[in-house]
């Protein structure tokens, strides 16, 4: 399979602060690429500077063998482009936006017409075609947005953060979307904060962080790489300052309190049960559930980038935030 | 050249009618000539060329303040960057939304004049060739000024003062040659001074081919060392 994105020694520099260090990325032509990596890792600055909305310091990338530099229009007429923050014309109607945007992209006008309505029925947007965007929910922006991105039919659709900060059924329509548009032959490059979403989606993920990447696999091997380490979820009858207690356990590693369950890491999840036990009776409790947990890719991400998915899960608020 | 009119369109759509367009393009103009002209006697070919001058400095201005830096600062700049159009195109389209709503204030600043001044003027076809090369020219130059800022609050006051500073240092109300020397050639490097000249032969019909050709020259050169600039300063940002 092509390449429809190579990058070499890609970096991107503001000042002393080097937010792209040397990137090296392939991504292949018909995949769905994840770039996951806390907020400042460089995710939105490696999008900027192949979608030319900012210039690299050094290096060379190419989009459908278009040098970004070089051959700037060649290679954005590849691309669509979904930010993390709808930028549509909010004093335009969601028609006047797809037609301008058809425009932008030289669409032949016997077409122009035919994809706007297409688009924005296959968005649930057509009822409302006329009403200024100002006047829709975020969500139906960020449909307009994705909307906008694909009316000239890209080879490549950039999605920064697609669905965060929206709601179940906006999130899902973009997702089923993402997968239709990839059956079809669309290559996806997507970042996102949602760990889930990313082994859902991609085919192939790449985490990066402080600018640089630190894994590029399929989510299946990052998780296998991950090695014997396991997790154990269990929850007693009285879970208040258990934490101190099982971390003093010798087969646990680490202990974090989700809700009424705590989530142990640990070498050996047998031998760990078996410990567990002696703890429930030891400390006169009931154990309420107990699983034992595989690797997955949250585990990959937090060994990977040292980051625990609380900081994730904070700036997906703060991503919300901007949003509003 | 289709793209950058579709830009402009687009323009027109959404700024033409936002506060500070109507304030400082619409009505300004008239303040402004209003608190400098009542209580004197004017020629109405003072009046004729002065009020579409600078309706036309304003007007085409005034758009520009507003619709780069509020594109910026709501992050619709980007839709035109990532778009497959070159630098000179986007602002070639900012010009040209800009040249619209200058022309069209210029005619209708036009008639109030004519009507006020109970004047005409005697050369329509390079009037509205001097119309049109200012329109331009003041519109490339509100792109120059705006180009660095990325919100309307921090575009508007040097926008403003540097379009006032043009009215009085470029011959709306006092004639240039009537300026001390160091302000005479002060004036022959502003761009008002030659539209106004044009503007101003026109409206009488006393036409020097020689001062014609070189106001026409002048404002040429001006439109595209505004224009480059424009495009510098807009390259500058996405570094």
């Amino acid at each position: 399979m092509n390449a429809i994105i190579k990058t070499q020694k890609l970096t991107k520099q503001y000042g002393d602060t080097v937010a792209v260090n040397n990137l090296d990325l392939e991504v292949l032509e018909g995949e769905i690429f994840g770039l996951l990596g806390p907020n400042g890792a460089g995710k939105t600055t490696t999008i900027r500077m192949l979608t030319g909305q900012t210039k690299p310091t050094s290096g060379t990338a190419t989009i459908a063998n278009h040098d970004i530099i070089q051959q700037p229009t060649k290679a954005k007429q590849q691309i669509g482009v979904v930010p993390d923050v709808s930028n549509i014309y909010e004093e335009m109607s969601a028609w006047d936006n797809l037609i301008f945007a058809a425009h932008l992209y030289g669409v032949p006008k016997i077409d122009r017409e035919k994809r706007a309505k297409e688009f924005l029925e296959l968005f649930e947007l057509y009822e409302r075609r006329k009403d200024r965007v100002a006047n829709y929910s975020r969500g139906m922006k960020r449909r307009l947005t994705i909307a906008a991105a694909l009316i000239h039919k890209p080879k490549l659709l950039f999605l920064d953060e697609p669905t965060s900060g929206l709601d179940v059924q906006s999130s899902r329509m973009i997702r089923k979307l993402m997968k239709e548009l990839n059956d079809n032959g669309v290559t996806i490059f997507l970042t996102t904060h949602y760990i889930e979403e990313a082994d859902q989606l991609c085919q192939r993920i790449a985490i990066i962080n402080k600018g640089q990447i630190v894994a590029v696999d399929n989510p299946e091997k990052l998780k296998a790489s991950m090695g014997e380490r396991q997790a154990i979820e269990i929850s007693f009858s009285m879970s208040r300052d258990l934490e101190a207690k099982l971390k003093d356990l010798r087969c646990v590693n680490d202990v974090s309190i989700l809700g009424d369950k705590c989530r142990l890491r640990v070498d050996d999840a047998s031998e760990a049960v078996l410990s567990l036990v002696d703890f429930a009776r030891e400390n006169n409790l009931k154990i309420i559930s107990i699983n034992t947990l595989k690797p997955n890719l949250e585990e990959a991400f937090v060994r990977l980038t040292g980051l625990s998915p609380e900081v994730m899960k904070t700036e997906i608020e703060s991503v919300k935030k901007k949003e509003e | 050249m289709l793209k950058a009119v579709r830009i402009a369109e687009k323009d027109a759509k959404i700024y033409f009618f936002k506060g500070p367009n109507i304030t400082f393009g619409l009505l300004f103009p008239a303040i402004i000539y209003l608190a400098f002209s009542v209580g004197r006697t004017a020629e109405a070919t003072s009046i004729i060329p002065g009020l579409v001058a600078m309706s036309s400095l304003f007007g085409a201005g005034a758009i520009e303040s507003i619709a780069l830096p509020l594109e910026r600062a709501k992050g619709t700049f980007e839709r035109l960057l990532v778009a497959p159009i070159s630098l000179a195109t986007i602002v070639l389209g900012k010009a040209l939304g800009g040249f619209f709503f200058g022309t069209v204030l210029s005619i209708v600043y036009l008639l109030i004049a004519l009507m006020l001044s109970g004047g005409a003027v005697t050369n329509p076809f390079l009037f509205a060739f001097g119309v049109i090369l200012s329109a331009f020219t003041f519109s490339a130059l509100g792109i120059c000024i705006s180009a660095p800022f990325r919100d309307v609050p921090q575009a508007m006051p040097p926008a403003t003062l540097i379009r006032v500073a043009l009215i009085f240092l470029g011959g709306v109300f006092i004639p240039v040659a009537t300026m001390p020397n160091y302000l005479q050639y002060t004036a022959y490097l502003l761009p008002v001074t030659y539209a106004i000249d044009m503007l101003r032969q026109a409206t009488t019909g006393h036409i020097i081919a020689q001062t014609v050709i070189m106001d026409v020259a002048a404002l040429l050169l001006f439109a595209l060392v505004f224009f480059a600039i424009a495009v510098m300063l807009l390259k500058k940002t996405i570094r």
